[in-house]
Protein backbone atom coordinates (compact mmCIF):
# COMPACT_ATOMS: atom_id res chain seq x y z
CA UNK A 1 0.00 0.00 0.00
CA UNK A 2 1.29 3.46 -0.66
CA UNK A 3 2.45 6.05 1.70
CA UNK A 4 -0.83 8.39 1.21
CA UNK A 5 -3.13 5.51 0.82
CA UNK A 6 -1.90 3.86 3.95
CA UNK A 7 -1.90 7.60 6.00
CA UNK A 8 -5.49 8.03 5.00
CA UNK A 9 -6.58 4.79 5.85
CA UNK A 10 -5.17 5.54 9.09
CA UNK A 11 -6.88 8.84 9.22
CA UNK A 12 -9.88 7.49 8.34
CA UNK A 13 -9.94 4.69 11.17
CA UNK A 14 -9.19 7.31 13.82
CA UNK A 15 -12.05 9.42 12.39
CA UNK A 16 -14.22 7.33 14.44
CA UNK A 17 -14.77 8.45 18.43
CA UNK A 18 -15.73 4.07 18.93
CA UNK A 19 -12.56 3.27 16.88
CA UNK A 20 -10.46 5.45 19.01
CA UNK A 21 -11.88 3.95 22.15
CA UNK A 22 -10.93 0.94 21.07
CA UNK A 23 -7.45 1.73 20.85
CA UNK A 24 -7.51 3.38 24.17
CA UNK A 25 -8.61 0.34 24.99
CA UNK A 26 -6.16 -1.60 24.09
CA UNK A 27 -3.16 0.65 24.53
CA UNK A 28 -3.20 -0.60 27.78
CA UNK A 29 -3.48 -4.37 26.69
CA UNK A 30 -4.61 -7.05 24.29
CA UNK A 31 -8.38 -7.79 25.15
CA UNK A 32 -10.90 -10.29 23.14
CA UNK A 33 -13.69 -9.53 20.96
CA UNK A 34 -15.98 -9.76 24.04
CA UNK A 35 -13.93 -7.68 26.25
CA UNK A 36 -13.99 -4.70 23.73
CA UNK A 37 -17.32 -4.97 23.43
CA UNK A 38 -18.56 -5.01 27.06
CA UNK A 39 -18.23 -1.25 28.01
CA UNK A 40 -19.98 -0.10 24.35
CA UNK A 41 -23.78 0.07 23.81
CA UNK A 42 -23.05 -2.10 20.93
CA UNK A 43 -24.07 -5.41 19.24
CA UNK A 44 -20.97 -7.64 19.07
CA UNK A 45 -20.98 -7.74 15.00
CA UNK A 46 -21.25 -3.44 15.35
CA UNK A 47 -17.80 -3.75 17.04
CA UNK A 48 -16.32 -6.45 14.70
CA UNK A 49 -16.99 -4.15 12.11
CA UNK A 50 -14.93 -1.43 13.52
CA UNK A 51 -12.62 -4.03 14.55
CA UNK A 52 -12.00 -4.75 10.98
CA UNK A 53 -11.94 -1.47 9.76
CA UNK A 54 -8.90 -1.11 12.56
CA UNK A 55 -7.15 -3.97 11.09
CA UNK A 56 -7.04 -2.57 7.53
CA UNK A 57 -5.99 0.21 8.20
CA UNK A 58 -3.06 -2.22 10.44
CA UNK A 59 -3.82 -0.28 13.51
CA UNK A 60 -4.46 -3.97 15.61
CA UNK A 61 -3.70 -7.33 14.52
CA UNK A 62 -5.23 -10.67 16.40
CA UNK A 63 -3.08 -12.32 18.95
CA UNK A 64 -1.30 -16.17 18.93
CA UNK A 65 -4.32 -17.12 21.25
CA UNK A 66 -7.07 -19.53 18.55
CA UNK A 67 -9.83 -19.34 20.92
CA UNK A 68 -10.08 -15.94 22.12
CA UNK A 69 -8.07 -13.91 18.89
CA UNK A 70 -7.16 -11.11 21.44
CA UNK A 71 -6.70 -7.73 19.17
CA UNK A 72 -3.43 -6.00 19.58
CA UNK A 73 -2.17 -2.45 19.18
CA UNK A 74 -0.53 -1.61 16.47
CA UNK A 75 2.14 1.44 17.06
CA UNK A 76 3.38 1.82 13.32
CA UNK A 77 0.64 3.91 11.55
CA UNK A 78 0.06 5.95 14.61
CA UNK A 79 3.40 7.07 14.70
CA UNK A 80 3.04 7.30 11.17
CA UNK A 81 0.69 10.07 11.21
CA UNK A 82 1.94 11.40 14.45
CA UNK A 83 5.40 12.67 12.27
CA UNK A 84 3.65 13.84 9.75
CA UNK A 85 1.72 15.91 12.14
CA UNK A 86 5.14 16.98 13.05
CA UNK A 87 6.26 17.56 9.81
CA UNK A 88 4.21 20.19 9.36
CA UNK A 89 4.36 21.87 12.68
CA UNK A 90 7.99 22.15 12.45
CA UNK A 91 7.79 23.88 8.87
CA UNK A 92 5.39 26.52 10.45
CA UNK A 93 7.35 26.88 13.29
CA UNK A 94 10.94 27.34 11.50
CA UNK A 95 9.05 29.29 9.19
CA UNK A 96 7.84 31.63 11.74
CA UNK A 97 11.11 32.01 13.26
CA UNK A 98 12.14 33.68 9.70
CA UNK A 99 9.40 35.49 9.97
CA UNK A 100 10.19 37.07 13.59
CA UNK A 101 13.35 37.90 12.31
CA UNK A 102 12.98 39.36 9.26
CA UNK A 103 10.37 41.70 10.82
CA UNK A 104 13.20 42.80 13.26
CA UNK A 105 15.46 43.04 10.68
CA UNK A 106 12.65 45.10 8.24
CA UNK A 107 11.90 47.23 11.34
CA UNK A 108 15.32 48.42 12.35
CA UNK A 109 16.42 49.28 8.60
CA UNK A 110 12.97 51.56 8.66
CA UNK A 111 13.97 52.83 12.01
CA UNK A 112 17.34 53.64 10.35
CA UNK A 113 16.16 55.47 7.42
CA UNK A 114 13.67 57.86 9.51
CA UNK A 115 16.81 58.94 11.47
CA UNK A 116 18.78 59.79 8.04
CA UNK A 117 15.62 61.71 6.93
CA UNK A 118 15.33 63.73 10.04
CA UNK A 119 19.41 64.63 9.57
CA UNK A 120 18.60 65.32 6.26
CA UNK A 121 15.98 67.78 7.39
CA UNK A 122 18.16 69.12 9.88
CA UNK A 123 20.85 69.71 7.56
CA UNK A 124 18.29 71.46 4.88
CA UNK A 125 17.51 73.74 8.05
CA UNK A 126 21.27 74.15 8.69
CA UNK A 127 21.56 74.91 4.72
CA UNK A 128 19.01 77.57 4.87
CA UNK A 129 20.06 79.49 8.12
CA UNK A 130 23.69 79.40 6.63
CA UNK A 131 22.44 81.09 3.46
CA UNK A 132 20.91 83.51 5.57
CA UNK A 133 23.60 84.45 7.41
CA UNK A 134 25.69 86.59 4.90
CA UNK A 135 22.86 89.17 4.08
CA UNK A 136 22.68 89.70 7.72
CA UNK B 1 5.19 0.86 21.97
CA UNK B 2 7.01 4.27 22.69
CA UNK B 3 5.01 6.18 25.48
CA UNK B 4 5.16 9.71 23.04
CA UNK B 5 2.72 7.83 20.61
CA UNK B 6 0.26 6.49 23.47
CA UNK B 7 0.24 10.38 25.04
CA UNK B 8 -0.29 11.96 21.49
CA UNK B 9 -3.77 13.57 20.89
CA UNK B 10 -4.74 10.74 18.18
CA UNK B 11 -6.83 8.50 20.70
CA UNK B 12 -8.97 11.74 21.93
CA UNK B 13 -9.17 14.80 19.08
CA UNK B 14 -11.08 13.93 15.74
CA UNK B 15 -8.75 16.28 13.84
CA UNK B 16 -5.36 15.25 13.95
CA UNK B 17 -4.53 15.99 10.70
CA UNK B 18 -5.22 19.80 11.59
CA UNK B 19 -2.17 22.19 13.43
CA UNK B 20 -2.55 25.42 15.10
CA UNK B 21 0.13 27.53 16.11
CA UNK B 22 0.17 30.91 17.66
CA UNK B 23 3.18 33.62 17.57
CA UNK B 24 3.18 36.92 18.86
CA UNK B 25 5.14 39.19 16.33
CA UNK B 26 6.41 42.33 17.22
CA UNK B 27 5.72 44.58 14.36
CA UNK B 28 2.40 46.13 13.41
CA UNK B 29 -0.63 44.24 12.11
CA UNK B 30 -0.63 45.65 8.54
CA UNK B 31 3.00 44.77 8.14
CA UNK B 32 2.62 41.43 9.46
CA UNK B 33 -0.11 40.58 6.46
CA UNK B 34 2.04 42.20 4.08
CA UNK B 35 4.95 39.53 4.83
CA UNK B 36 2.38 37.18 3.87
CA UNK B 37 0.88 39.16 0.36
CA UNK B 38 4.18 40.23 -0.99
CA UNK B 39 6.49 38.17 -2.64
CA UNK B 40 9.44 39.95 -1.92
CA UNK B 41 8.62 39.48 1.66
CA UNK B 42 7.41 36.52 1.26
CA UNK B 43 10.38 34.59 -0.29
CA UNK B 44 12.93 35.94 2.65
CA UNK B 45 11.07 33.48 5.33
CA UNK B 46 8.59 31.16 4.05
CA UNK B 47 10.19 27.13 4.68
CA UNK B 48 12.93 25.75 6.86
CA UNK B 49 16.22 27.59 8.01
CA UNK B 50 18.36 26.20 5.39
CA UNK B 51 16.31 26.50 2.31
CA UNK B 52 15.77 29.37 -0.71
CA UNK B 53 13.10 30.15 -2.90
CA UNK B 54 14.13 30.94 -5.94
CA UNK B 55 10.61 31.07 -7.20
CA UNK B 56 8.13 33.30 -5.37
CA UNK B 57 5.07 34.31 -7.06
CA UNK B 58 1.72 35.79 -5.59
CA UNK B 59 -1.40 37.33 -6.10
CA UNK B 60 -3.06 37.27 -3.21
CA UNK B 61 -6.83 37.76 -4.45
CA UNK B 62 -9.88 35.46 -3.95
CA UNK B 63 -8.91 33.26 -6.21
CA UNK B 64 -5.37 34.18 -7.10
CA UNK B 65 -2.10 32.01 -6.81
CA UNK B 66 0.37 31.87 -4.98
CA UNK B 67 3.49 29.50 -6.35
CA UNK B 68 7.00 28.86 -4.36
CA UNK B 69 9.47 26.83 -5.08
CA UNK B 70 11.79 26.15 -2.54
CA UNK B 71 15.38 24.89 -2.81
CA UNK B 72 17.49 22.98 -0.41
CA UNK B 73 21.14 23.35 0.12
CA UNK B 74 21.98 20.50 -2.19
CA UNK B 75 19.80 22.08 -4.88
CA UNK B 76 16.86 19.92 -4.84
CA UNK B 77 13.37 21.67 -5.54
CA UNK B 78 9.96 21.57 -3.69
CA UNK B 79 7.26 23.54 -5.43
CA UNK B 80 4.38 24.06 -3.71
CA UNK B 81 1.12 26.85 -4.23
CA UNK B 82 -1.94 26.91 -4.19
CA UNK B 83 -5.06 29.38 -4.60
CA UNK B 84 -6.52 31.83 -2.00
CA UNK B 85 -10.43 31.67 -0.76
CA UNK B 86 -10.31 34.61 1.32
CA UNK B 87 -8.11 37.57 1.56
CA UNK B 88 -9.34 40.29 4.08
CA UNK B 89 -7.03 42.51 5.07
CA UNK B 90 -5.34 43.02 7.21
CA UNK B 91 -7.33 40.41 9.32
CA UNK B 92 -7.47 36.82 7.69
CA UNK B 93 -6.45 34.93 4.69
CA UNK B 94 -7.50 31.49 3.35
CA UNK B 95 -5.56 29.69 1.11
CA UNK B 96 -5.09 26.17 -0.50
CA UNK B 97 -1.59 24.91 -0.13
CA UNK B 98 -0.57 22.04 -2.31
CA UNK B 99 2.85 20.98 -2.24
CA UNK B 100 3.61 19.70 -6.20
CA UNK B 101 6.91 17.67 -7.47
CA UNK B 102 8.61 19.06 -10.73
CA UNK B 103 6.19 18.00 -12.91
CA UNK B 104 3.08 19.74 -10.71
CA UNK B 105 1.48 16.70 -9.44
CA UNK B 106 0.03 17.26 -6.32
CA UNK B 107 1.76 15.47 -3.59
CA UNK B 108 -0.10 16.70 -0.25
CA UNK B 109 -3.04 18.76 -0.26
CA UNK B 110 -4.15 21.43 2.22
CA UNK B 111 -5.78 23.90 4.01
CA UNK B 112 -4.46 27.16 5.31
CA UNK B 113 -6.15 29.85 7.29
CA UNK B 114 -4.31 32.43 9.20
CA UNK B 115 -6.26 34.96 11.49
CA UNK B 116 -4.09 38.34 12.31
CA UNK B 117 -5.11 40.24 15.88
CA UNK B 118 -3.82 43.64 16.97
CA UNK B 119 -2.65 43.17 20.74
CA UNK B 120 -1.41 46.66 21.43
CA UNK B 121 0.59 47.14 18.37
CA UNK B 122 1.78 43.54 18.45
CA UNK B 123 0.34 41.05 15.80
CA UNK B 124 -0.53 37.63 17.06
CA UNK B 125 -0.83 35.49 14.28
CA UNK B 126 -3.04 32.29 14.32
CA UNK B 127 -2.33 29.42 11.88
CA UNK B 128 -4.57 26.55 11.20
CA UNK B 129 -3.61 24.09 8.37
CA UNK B 130 -4.92 20.67 7.42
CA UNK B 131 -3.94 18.67 4.94
CA UNK B 132 -3.50 14.88 3.36
CA UNK B 133 -1.00 13.42 1.82
CA UNK B 134 -2.22 12.05 -1.76
CA UNK B 135 0.82 10.65 -3.04
CA UNK B 136 3.29 7.99 -2.45
CA UNK B 137 6.02 10.21 -2.76
CA UNK B 138 5.12 12.40 0.05
CA UNK B 139 7.22 10.75 1.99
CA UNK B 140 10.20 10.60 0.11
CA UNK B 141 8.97 14.90 -0.41
CA UNK B 142 9.20 15.01 3.51
CA UNK B 143 11.89 12.90 4.20
CA UNK B 144 14.03 15.61 2.05
CA UNK B 145 12.73 18.43 4.20
CA UNK B 146 13.53 16.39 7.36
CA UNK B 147 17.21 16.34 5.96
CA UNK B 148 17.18 20.02 5.32
CA UNK B 149 15.63 20.77 8.92
CA UNK B 150 18.51 18.33 10.49
CA UNK B 151 21.04 19.87 8.48
CA UNK B 152 20.16 23.22 9.92
CA UNK B 153 20.43 22.02 13.25
CA UNK B 154 24.01 20.45 12.52
CA UNK B 155 25.77 23.97 11.31
CA UNK B 156 23.68 25.55 14.16
CA UNK B 157 25.67 22.98 16.23
CA UNK B 158 28.97 23.65 14.54
CA UNK B 159 28.25 27.55 14.87
CA UNK B 160 27.91 26.95 18.76
CA UNK B 161 30.80 25.12 18.96
CA UNK B 162 33.18 27.45 17.16
CA UNK B 163 31.91 30.08 19.20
Amino acid sequence: MGYANHLNSTFAALADPTRRAILSRLASGEASVNELAEPFAMSQPAISKHLRVLERAGLISRGRDAQRRPRQLQAAPLKEVADWVEHYRQFWTESFDRLDHYLRQLQAKDKAKDKDKAKDKDKAKEKKHAGKRPAK
Amino acid sequence: MPASVLQSDIFTKPTEREIVITRVFDAPRALVFKMWTDPKHLREWFGPGVFTNPVCEVDARVGGKWHIVMRDPQGNDYPCGGVYREVVEPERLVFTNIATDKDGNPIIDGLTTVIFEDEAGKTKLTLQTRGTAVVDYAAEYLKGMDAGWSQSLESLAGKLAKA
